[in-house]
């Protein structure tokens, strides 16, 4: 923690509600110049209620805002604006078809007196923004053929732009891979020391960890830690962020056997597999290590059918195995949780059984009729096992939460009895108690002999979760070690590899 | 996972009911048997059509064809007991069969030729209509067969026979949507494409049974037309296709897929005629009653987008009573 800053922003016994919950319960969270501040806390504690309040969005019930000292108000999303605060939302607000700097000045375009876009101006500032902020990115490109990364770095830009001296990021790393993380860290570490205030909300606390100075922890409406009262490190965070003492954040269980369930040799797609060739074995959970655009998920990808192989055999359980598309690889037996589930994943329109058992039509239905007992039994056994809200049941599952969301997704792969099940990114923008029923339902399937391929851009999650890692670098897999052997630096280092000399260069 | 009756079917239902009561009230024809009973033969050709526009629709398509289609098989239809001289045990099934034939065409070349199906079938409503008039140099075929006319004039325990088809596709169409694989699937492919396919789902197939069946359902509609005006035309059918997706939006159905109920399509067919009629019975003259079809349009597809702001305003007006089953309301549209 700084000191001698003057708080930027102030929120004293600021409370909301709303019918039937006080979602913020006289909240007090000083925010100072020149300082970034995590703010945690799991699913539906009160984060998203306090953001919407210092955007502007929506009013307190009750409480005192201070700005620098003196009272004042945000009276809206304009008003937050005129006063220098910028909210950089999880879902991207830039427009894919326009230009950078269109995009860093949309709604703000300067203009000549004739009332026509000053376009010079607006390439110059664009440019002259970007520079402030030591970012290499064209002005004059397509803001929709950047990587997430850069578009992500363009939205920052129009919060640099409108001279935010507040910026409030929700979830910014959720799509970021490491090096791009690094990247964006980079840039509010710049713009720290120009003496903006910036929140952090994440759900990823290894990078809250590394980048933030104060950190306020809030749990059903309230702040129970303010900066300041916890140590900035994971295990304390996350004790006061569940509210008990968690000493097993990743309670990982070994049931590897020796026995090889899917040998993958030679692989290869013209979508950037360029040689994977790894063994899986029963109960196993294997970890793909490596940066986004290693071809991790591409691996994946090829596995289930969705890319075509141009070389390399897979054989489950000896057999040769042809996968032409995704429907070959379920019937085979493999299952993939996507990386997206909002877009990939799951049925909106469904409640928890259509989700669950939307993979297994056949198995519960005869002559094209469906068996409707079977499924709800099947249902409400796995919504027990699994802990699912039971309110999943009787609603569409856009009502729940993301872990549940989440839980319903591998539920599908449990009701479709699949061997082996291909998890990319599956804690991803959950909170930390729906993290660790991820991970015990990792070690139920592979208890029950199911083998795991994990994808994961957390890396200490992945060095817990897994038996054993396969490095991955430019689509190839360079070497499969014991999770053990490996730390944190080395996958690091491994990305780093990747990123200074392409090709050559092997970690360590 | 779903009730064959369930909530979705409230509000069109309550819809159709205030409707009838309105007419009923302005006027003192409406409920007479004559009258009810030309209510169920106006109501059908549009509402058996309108099954296969729905389950279009349920996928997240569109099936723009429809009407063109009806033209062009009452003529082929008129070709083959006219001039052929097939006799109707042989021609009707031919003309389900060519309605399927020619849905599924369609439906092959939206789905694995990936061109949308707004354009496929906007296309085939131009190209149907300009086959149509290529039998019989543009002209109608009149006094087709004696036997055509009683399929949708005859009665059957006194009910006229319409009814009874209404009744039977229907409750088919309804237990297929909720009791089979292909009904779940059809849900599935509509609400999230993606997550079919990687649920093991073939989407493409899927989407083209749709049209199989829309054209399969435009042929019956088609069928009850000739067997009405004992004739073939090539300008039947005109706007047919918008007054059918016209029922199942105003059933509820969501256009961007996924969501809807079979039988509130059938509700909403009815509400539609029903305006119709009271129009017909009050006199109004064509363009009053065009005006008040579009105002009907947006009003079925406005009261269930504000839904919640609805709500909210009863709540406050009912008090607190209300607040509950309206909170709940107001955030299922909102999640939508």
């Amino acid at each position: 923690m700084k000191q001698g800053n003057t708080p930027l922003w102030e929120f004293v016994d600021v409370s909301k509600a709303y019918p039937g919950v006080l979602a913020n319960d006289k909240v007090c969270i000083s925010l100072l110049e020149g300082s970034i501040h995590g703010l945690l806390g799991e699913n539906g504690c009160g984060k998203s209620t306090l953001i919407k309040t210092l955007s502007g969005v929506q009013q307190p019930d009750s409480g005192k805002i201070y700005y620098k000292g003196k009272a004042s108000q945000i009276s809206s999303p304009q008003d937050a604006r005129d006063k220098g605060i910028a909210t950089v939302f999880q879902e991207f607000s830039i427009v894919p078809t326009l230009s950078v700097a269109e995009n860093i000045f949309l709604g703000n375009m300067p203009v000549t007196r004739l009332g026509v876009i000053d376009w010079t101006t607006v390439q110059s500032r664009a440019a002259a923004v970007l520079a402030e902020m030591e970012v290499d990115i064209d002005p004059e490109a397509i803001t929709g053929n950047l990587s997430v990364g850069e578009q992500q770095l363009v939205e920052i830009a129009k919060a640099v732009a409108m001279d935010a001296r507040m910026i409030i990021l929700d979830e910014p790393t959720a799509a970021l891979g490491e090096e791009e993380i690094e990247q964006l860290h980079g840039l509010l570490r710049t713009m720290r020391s120009k003496g903006t205030s910036i929140l952090y909300v994440s759900h990823r606390l290894d990078e809250v960890e590394r980048i933030v100075d104060e950190v306020t922890i809030m749990r059903s409406g309230r702040v129970v830690r303010a900066s300041g009262e916890t140590e900035i490190n994971v295990t304390e965070i996350v004790s006061a962020m569940v509210g008990e003492d968690i000493s097993e954040h990743y309670p990982k269980e070994h049931n590897a056997t020796e026995e090889v369930v899917l040998a993958v040799q030679g692989l290869k797609t013209k979508n950037g597999v360029t040689d994977a060739t790894f063994d899986l074995h029963r109960g196993e959970v294997l970890g793909l290590g490596g940066v986004l655009g290693s071809g991790r998920t591409e691996i994946a990808r090829a596995l289930f059918g969705v890319d075509r192989l141009t070389a390399g055999q897979v054989h489950l359980n000896g057999q040769l195995l042809t996968v032409r598309n995704e429907m070959d690889a379920i019937k085979a037996g493999l299952a993939l949780v996507p990386e997206n589930r909002k877009y990939d994943g799951l049925f909106f329109n469904f409640r928890a059984s259509g989700n669950i058992t939307a993979a297994s039509l056949d198995e519960i239905s005869r002559l094209g009729v469906l068996d409707l007992g079977s499924e709800s039994e099947g249902t409400k056994r796995l919504i027990r096992e699994l802990e699912i809200s039971l309110q999943a049941e009787q609603k569409t599952v856009n009502f729940l939460s993301g872990g549940n969301q989440q839980k319903i997704v591998i539920a599908r792969w449990l009701f479709s009895d699949a061997e082996v099940l291909i998890f990319d990114e599956p804690t991803q923008g959950i909170d930390i108690g729906a993290k660790i029923a991820v991970y015990r339902l990792i070690n139920a399937l592979t208890r029950a002999g199911k083998s795991i391929l994990l994808i994961s851009s957390d890396h200490d999650e992945l060095l817990a979760m897994s038996d054993r890692i396969a490095v991955v670098q430019h689509g190839s897999v360079t070497r499969v070690v014991p999770a053990s052997e490996l730390n944190h630096d080395d996958l690091v280092r491994a990305s780093a590899a990747t990123a200074e000399h392409p090709a050559t260069e092997e970690i360590q | 996972m779903k009730r064959i009756f369930d909530s979705q079917l409230i509000g069109p239902f309550a819809a159709m009911v205030i409707v009838a009561l309105v007419v009923a009230l302005t006027t003192d024809r409406f409920l007479n048997p004559g009258n009810l009973s030309n209510l169920s033969l106006q109501v059908s050709i549009v509402a058996l059509i309108a099954i296969g526009s729905t389950i279009v629709i349920f996928a997240a398509g569109i099936d723009l064809s429809s009407g063109s289609m009806v033209a062009l098989l009452t003529m082929i239809l008129a070709q083959l007991l006219k001039f052929a001289g097939l006799p109707l045990t042989v021609a009707i099934p031919l003309i389900l069969l060519a309605g399927a034939v020619l849905g599924l065409v369609l439906g092959l070349i939206t789905s694995y030729g990936r061109i949308p199906s707004f354009i496929t079938t906007l296309a085939a409503l131009i190209a149907f209509r300009g086959i149509a008039l290529t039998f019989n140099n543009g002209s109608p075929i009149f006094s087709l067969d004696p036997n055509l006319e009683p399929l949708f004039y005859g009665k059957f325990l006194g009910v006229p026979l319409p009814f009874y088809y209404l009744v039977i596709f229907y409750a088919l169409a309804s237990f297929m949507m909720n009791f089979t694989k292909l009904g779940r699937e059809i849900y599935a492919v509509g609400g999230n494409p993606a997550a079919a396919v990687l649920t093991g789902i073939n989407v493409r197939k899927v989407q083209a049974l749709t049209f199989l069946i829309a054209g399969f359902m435009t042929a019956v509609g088609a069928i009850l037309m000739s067997a009405r005006l004992n004739s073939g035309s090539p300008n039947y059918g005109q706007t047919l296709e918008l007054q059918a997706i016209a029922a199942a939006v105003v059933g509820g159905a969501s256009l961007a897929g996924g969501r809807g109920n079979i039988l509130a399509t059938l509700m909403g067919a009815m509400t539609i005629v029903i305006v119709q009629n009271g129009l017909n019975l009050n006199a109004a003259p064509s363009s009053v009653q065009n005006i008040v079809l579009g105002g009907i349009i947006l009003l079925a597809v406005g009261i269930d987008m504000w839904r919640a702001e609805i709500s909210i305003l009863l709540a406050k007006i009912f008090g607190r009573s209300a607040s509950s089953s309206a909170g709940g309301k107001a955030a299922t549209v909102k999640e939508q």
